[in-house]
């Protein structure tokens, strides 16, 4: 069978390659075997000893015939055929294909040095296997069975080229994976078209809120004074952690009050002027009214008075974190401290 | 997150600090002014904190140091590595720019010869033909997207775009929660103060 197959090939080839349907139907019951000269094809350091004597004897032929091969249409029709396959002759010929992925498993493990090769090898399936997948979402050509037609990539170089082309696609699938995490919603999407189009998607929308973030913050103040000492910026950041402890804001009285009584320090702390002070004392006397302090009031208030300390109380962090339930996203404090204060300043100037 | 909240901190510090700069040396913008140097700040600054490592960061803050007056806040913001920047960046995107030129004329010449070529059997390569001009317009848009992206090749391109969508991020949480700030104290402040 094995000889007959080989001839069969060459006549293919002697064709001019383009016209596939004669040896179409021998192809599909063929092409593992196709598959396996190849691979074997291409790793012509070392034959796989773990091979069948069957194997061996095709390789041999294989190899003889691959290296005279000029049409590298044959080689990549052979790669799409297998690699379609294993969706199509799923029931069938399972042991097959078994005995394929087994083999460049073999090849993997033997041939060390020549690592590219054999990635190569597996790459080639499985960016094979994508890049049909890929063609199957994205192109609504639908898949015929004789899908030797699917990729017959004419005209590319070398085999050189094409494996670095294989190598390299891969590559972008990995890459592709890792943005399908960090960029919402792209589980669902497989095709790089698609994937890249989300990517564009989210950069434009996160471009375009920094650009309205700007236009916010060039509105909300006046001038542009961020009096904001370096040194506690930093130590700020320095003592808070990136996770909350988790909200109690029961006590809030105490809280509040405590964070009254820091007021003091923290002012001089930072170094505003006496003006802030006075302005503040106005705020404890109108705010000490009411006992009972309810979130939103605590919002708006406390956020004016409160001032980063060099020491965190419990109670600020949780202020914190209600200020963070009502409206923002990130564990970020510092800048609503920041934003406070450079209103509070604005305020003590205008 | 450990590497977005450094990031975080980072980015806050050197923005911080080019606002300062910035509203120190001119008062009386007009609204539009102030947004693009709030914008400018931030972009600089998110560049910067990534201290080089990523080209799209180096592309923007060339990019910044292009106009005269910018070049003043960017050094300030970029403090010490800022020289080797700039020698960095010049012979880099002159290289790239070259690279990417000649592949794209090899490209042309390669392509016509295969287009010519792929008509035979039409179908199956009218959709790898399809699919392959939707990647690459998809491409052509990202690289416009991203600073400094002319010059990539497509997979470092995407490598690029991941890193610049996490910064990205970075840079909107932090502006959202000072104009969350701002906006709260400037609501509060006039309702106590009468």
């Amino acid at each position: 069978m094995n000889p007959e197959f080989i001839e069969s090939n060459a006549g293919v080839r002697s064709q001019g390659g383009i016209k596939w349907q004669q040896p179409q139907s021998f192809f599909i019951e063929n092409d593992h075997h196709l598959q396996n000269m190849f691979t074997s094809g291409i790793n012509i350091v070392k034959p796989d000893p773990g091979m069948d004597d069957s194997w061996a004897g095709l390789d041999a032929g294989a190899y003889g015939y691959q290296l005279g091969c000029g049409d590298h249409m044959f080689l990549h029709g052979n790669l799409t055929s297998v690699s379609v396959s294993p969706r199509k002759r799923k029931a069938d010929k399972g042991q097959t294909l078994q005995v394929v992925s087994e083999k460049e498993k073999k090849i993997k493990r033997c041939s060390d040095g020549d690592s590219k090769i054999t990635r190569q090898n597996s790459s080639n399936n499985n960016s094979n296997s994508n890049n049909s997948s890929k063609d199957k979402s994205k192109v609504s050509k639908v898949q015929k069975p004789d899908y030797i037609h699917v990729r017959a990539r004419r005209g590319q170089a070398t085999d050189s080229h094409s494996l670095a082309e294989r190598v390299r696609r891969e590559k972008i699938s990995d890459r592709m994976k890792f943005l399908q995490d960090l960029v919402p919603g792209c589980n669902k999407i497989t095709g790089k078209a698609g994937m890249l189009d989300e990517i564009i998607n989210y950069v434009q929308s996160l471009q375009k809120q920094v650009e309205f973030l700007s236009m916010k913050l060039a509105t909300v103040n006046p001038e542009l004074d961020f009096n904001i000492d370096n040194a506690f910026t930093r130590e700020m950041f320095e003592s808070s952690t990136s996770e909350f402890p988790a909200l109690a804001c029961s006590s809030t009285n105490s809280a509040y009050f405590d964070q009254l009584n820091s007021l003091d320090q923290v002012v001089s702390y930072s170094g505003l002027d006496m003006g802030i002070n006075s302005s503040e004392m106005g705020l404890r006397r109108s705010i000490s009214a009411p006992v009972s302090v309810p979130e939103a009031f605590m919002d708006s208030s406390c956020f004016n008075q409160i001032q980063p300390t060099a020491t965190w109380d419990a109670d600020l962090q949780n202020l914190y974190k209600v200020e963070f339930e009502q409206g923002t996203l990130i564990p970020f404090q510092s800048h609503q401290f920041t934003g406070s204060n450079e209103a509070s300043n604005l305020k003590m100037e205008t | 997150m450990h590497t977005s909240s450094k990031l975080t901190k980072e980015f806050t510090k050197k923005w911080v600090k080019g606002l300062q700069i910035c509203c120190s040396s001119k008062k009386n913008m007009d609204v539009l002014e102030r947004k693009k140097k709030i914008k400018l700040c931030a972009d600089i600054a998110l560049a910067s904190a990534k201290n080089a490592t990523t080209s799209w960061s180096i592309a923007l803050i060339s990019e910044a140091k292009k106009e005269g007056e910018n070049e003043i806040l960017v050094d300030n913001l970029l403090g010490p590595e800022s020289p080797f920047k700039q020698q960095k960046t010049i012979p880099l995107m002159s290289a790239c720019h070259k690279r990417v030129r000649s592949k794209k004329i090899l490209k042309r010449s390669c392509s016509v010869g295969q287009r010519m070529k792929k008509m035979g059997p039409p179908k199956s390569n009218l959709a790898i033909y399809i699919a392959k001009t939707l990647v690459k317009k998809r491409t052509q848009v990202l690289q416009r997207l991203v600073p400094g992206g002319e010059s990539m090749d497509e997979f470092s391109l995407i490598k690029e775009a991941l890193d610049y969508i996490l910064s990205l991020r970075v840079q909107v949480d932090v502006m959202r929660s000072l104009a969350h700030a701002a906006e709260v104290s400037n609501q509060s402040d006039p309702n106590v103060f009468g």
